[in-house]
């Protein structure tokens, strides 16, 4: 007999692209001010979830960390689907960085559904683009991970996955249980069904998990348990400076190659500087 | 009295503005102009449930209260009042009608094919002689062995060329009795039954607005809606709740008006300074936000009083009444504000503004929900 796929999907509440207010003097981000929604890619890492449910049966559950109102994301994404809504939420967990972030999704996952098969999680997200709480969660729960994912086929206990690597594509294969990065290349996430957003409000419940529900060290939390220190946040200044580069071709592309090599290399992974032709 | 929307309502208004500005958003202005209307995101809309949004989910609707729905209806009219329009109509006039006066059978055979918006509805009262007098249609019925024989015109019908259920309202003759309205449920391929040109309109141009003809078109028993002679009544208590839906596409045409003269008022630079820094134009930018929230507040408490199983009549009159004034003077004013570009197709205040004007016209003239209003404001102070 099977048991029912266990699917987990972490995703964050961010302001509203279209709504993101600035205040100028201190180059923060007035979260206050701005409507919040599910992360563009965390949402692309629900319809994975869904279109897995779809296909082979699956119980999703999804969880976020952050305050009340967060509940709101969760409301969302059950109507979208979802089978059950977790809010990791605790004054204490404020201000948390993505290594003390990681680790409460952890421990939240350890503590309420502990024989996960998969969790999914959003490459990154649209308000901080560190990427890091993914990749942070594969070692904190000693699990395989794949990052970057943007197709998934399930066969048994083995997913296959596919990247998109530069301008070539990794197809990779992982055991799971294990946890999976998802990009927003392919699969545009459904829209919200009228009914399901009805029923999310009607029929469910919000799980809720505080600090000490985590059994977790409050100095392991928030603030005081995130190393990462913000020194600055400002609008990078656009600029278009055009340089025009002439003559033959071949004196085009040394130019090209003298004037711009650490911008070449920069888009192409390569130290140009010292690159050496192989043998 | 919390005027705070709950999380719910935040959330229907966010879901329909993406689903909106995503998928009408960048066809709005071409659906207008070629009077086309887009069954292509018709498709994509049935499967979200716009098209059940107040029918019961035991005939496969979302059941959605009435503020969620003005909030639908509100949101897809910003993008595109003529989807709001088709949407608004066949919920509220067209399908309700059957869930409040049908018998079981009727409501089991018509409306899980309407909730999943595989057969839309039209509400057929308008004639050539009768549209604000409700009781003066000329389109008449006959009763034969089984059913009735109608024959008429029916015109300016929202959704006539693309319905697939028209709820006819028709005057009864039989013998010496006293004529009376009655409403019958007529199905497109019903022998008798046709759909004229699309009407070449103002504004809401992507809904086939148009004429529907029955000759000697015979109606079943079984597709009599309510008692004989319950016309006037089923028709009043639709366009009670339909107005709740016009006022709903009012506010919509008018916030998207008012958000296009925000973002231009910005931009358009005269004197080497916005325009949005002189005082003439902030106190029309002014106005229009006042007179939007004043709409949108009297629009809810109408759903509110609905929700709440209150008397809503009067409420739902003034709220159709004010907030289709406010559409036509917001779209006056963001047409203003954009000056000559606002002129020109170009920009879509234009459409908002032929939009607008329609509202203070169908579903009861202004002048009649002025009736309505003061027939109650004298009958409470006798």
């Amino acid at each position: 007999m099977t048991t029912m796929l266990k699917l987990v999907t972490c995703i964050k509440q961010v302001p509203m692209v279209s709504e993101l207010p600035w205040d100028p003097r201190t180059g923060r981000l007035k979260r206050n001010l701005a409507g919040g929604m599910i992360n563009p890619a965390c949402r692309h890492a629900l319809e994975a979830a869904l279109i897995l449910k779809n296909t082979h049966g699956a119980e999703i559950t999804v969880i976020t960390m952050g305050a009340d109102i967060a509940e709101e994301v969760l409301r969302e994404a059950l109507a979208m689907g979802a089978d059950r809504g977790i809010l990791v939420s605790d004054p204490k967990m404020a201000g948390a960085d993505t290594l003390a972030t990681s680790l409460v999704l952890s421990k939240a996952i350890k503590k309420a559904c502990a024989d996960f098969d998969l969790i999914l999680c959003g490459c990154h997200t649209s308000d901080s683009e560190t990427a890091q709480v993914g990749p942070q969660m594969i070692e904190e729960l000693d699990i395989p991970g794949v990052t970057y994912a943007d197709q998934l086929d399930l066969n048994g206990r083995l997913l296959s996955l596919q990247r998109l690597s530069d301008n070539f594509i990794e197809t990779l294969e992982m055991e799971l249980p294990g946890l999976v990065t998802i990009t927003t290349q392919k699969q545009a996430p459904r829209y919200v069904p009228l009914a399901g957003l009805q029923d999310a409000f009607s029929q469910t419940d919000i799980d809720r998990l505080s600090l000490a529900d985590l059994d977790l060290d409050s100095e392991l939390a928030g603030a005081k348990g995130s190393p990462t220190k913000i020194l600055k946040v400002y609008s990078p200044t656009a600029t278009k400076d055009n340089t025009v580069l002439k003559g033959s071709a071949r004196k085009i592309a040394q130019q090209l190659f003298d004037q711009f090599d650490d911008k070449i290399g920069g888009a192409i992974g390569k130290d140009i500087k010292n690159y050496q032709e192989r043998p | 009295m919390d005027f705070n929307p709950c999380m719910k309502h935040k959330l229907v208004r966010r879901t329909v503005r993406d689903f909106s500005e995503a998928e009408l958003g960048p066809i709005a202005h071409e659906i207008d102009r070629d009077a086309r209307f887009p069954w292509e995101v018709i498709e994509k809309m049935r499967g979200l449930n716009y098209f059940g949004l107040q029918i019961p989910r035991k005939y496969g609707g979302a059941e959605v209260d009435s503020i969620s729905y003005a909030i639908t209806i509100e949101e897809l009219s910003r993008v595109c009042a003529s989807l709001g329009l088709c949407v608004t109509v066949h919920n509220s006039v067209g399908a309700q009608p059957i869930n409040s006066f049908g018998t079981e059978k009727q409501k089991e055979r018509f409306l899980p094919p309407m909730a999943s918006g595989e057969r839309i509805g039209a509400f057929c009262l308008t004639e050539a002689n009768a549209g604000s007098d409700a009781s003066g249609v000329e389109t008449n019925a006959v009763e034969v062995e089984d059913g009735y024989i109608i024959n008429g015109t029916k015109i300016f019908v929202t959704n006539g060329g693309i319905c697939g259920v028209a709820l006819i309202f028709a005057t009864v003759t039989s013998g010496t009795d006293k004529p009376s309205t009655n409403v019958f449920i007529a199905e497109k391929d019903m022998p008798g039954f046709s759909v004229g040109e699309i009407e070449d309109l103002c504004g809401m141009r992507a809904n086939p607005v148009s004429s529907l003809f029955l000759e000697d078109c015979r109606v079943p028993l079984d597709n009599c809606l309510g008692q004989s002679g319950s016309g006037i009544k089923i028709a009043l208590t639709a366009l009670d709740s339909g107005r709740i839906g016009i006022a709903a596409q009012a506010l919509g045409i008018a916030q998207g008006a008012f958000e296009a003269a925000i973002k231009y008022s910005k931009e358009r630079q005269q004197f080497k300074k916005p325009i949005s820094s002189f005082q003439t134009i902030q106190n029309y930018l002014a106005d229009m936000a006042t007179e939007i929230d004043a709409g949108r507040l009297l629009l809810y408490r109408a759903c509110a009083l609905k929700d709440g199983n209150k008397p809503f009549g009067t409420e739902a009159a003034m709220a159709k009444l004010y907030c289709s004034s406010i559409a036509t003077r917001t779209t006056n004013l963001a047409m203003q504000i954009h000056g000559g570009y606002g002129y020109s197709k170009e920009y879509d205040v234009e459409r908002y503004f032929r939009d607008a004007k329609v509202t203070e016209i169908y579903e009861g003239t202004s002048e009649v929900q002025r009736l309505v209003i003061s027939r109650a404001v004298l009958s409470q102070h006798t």
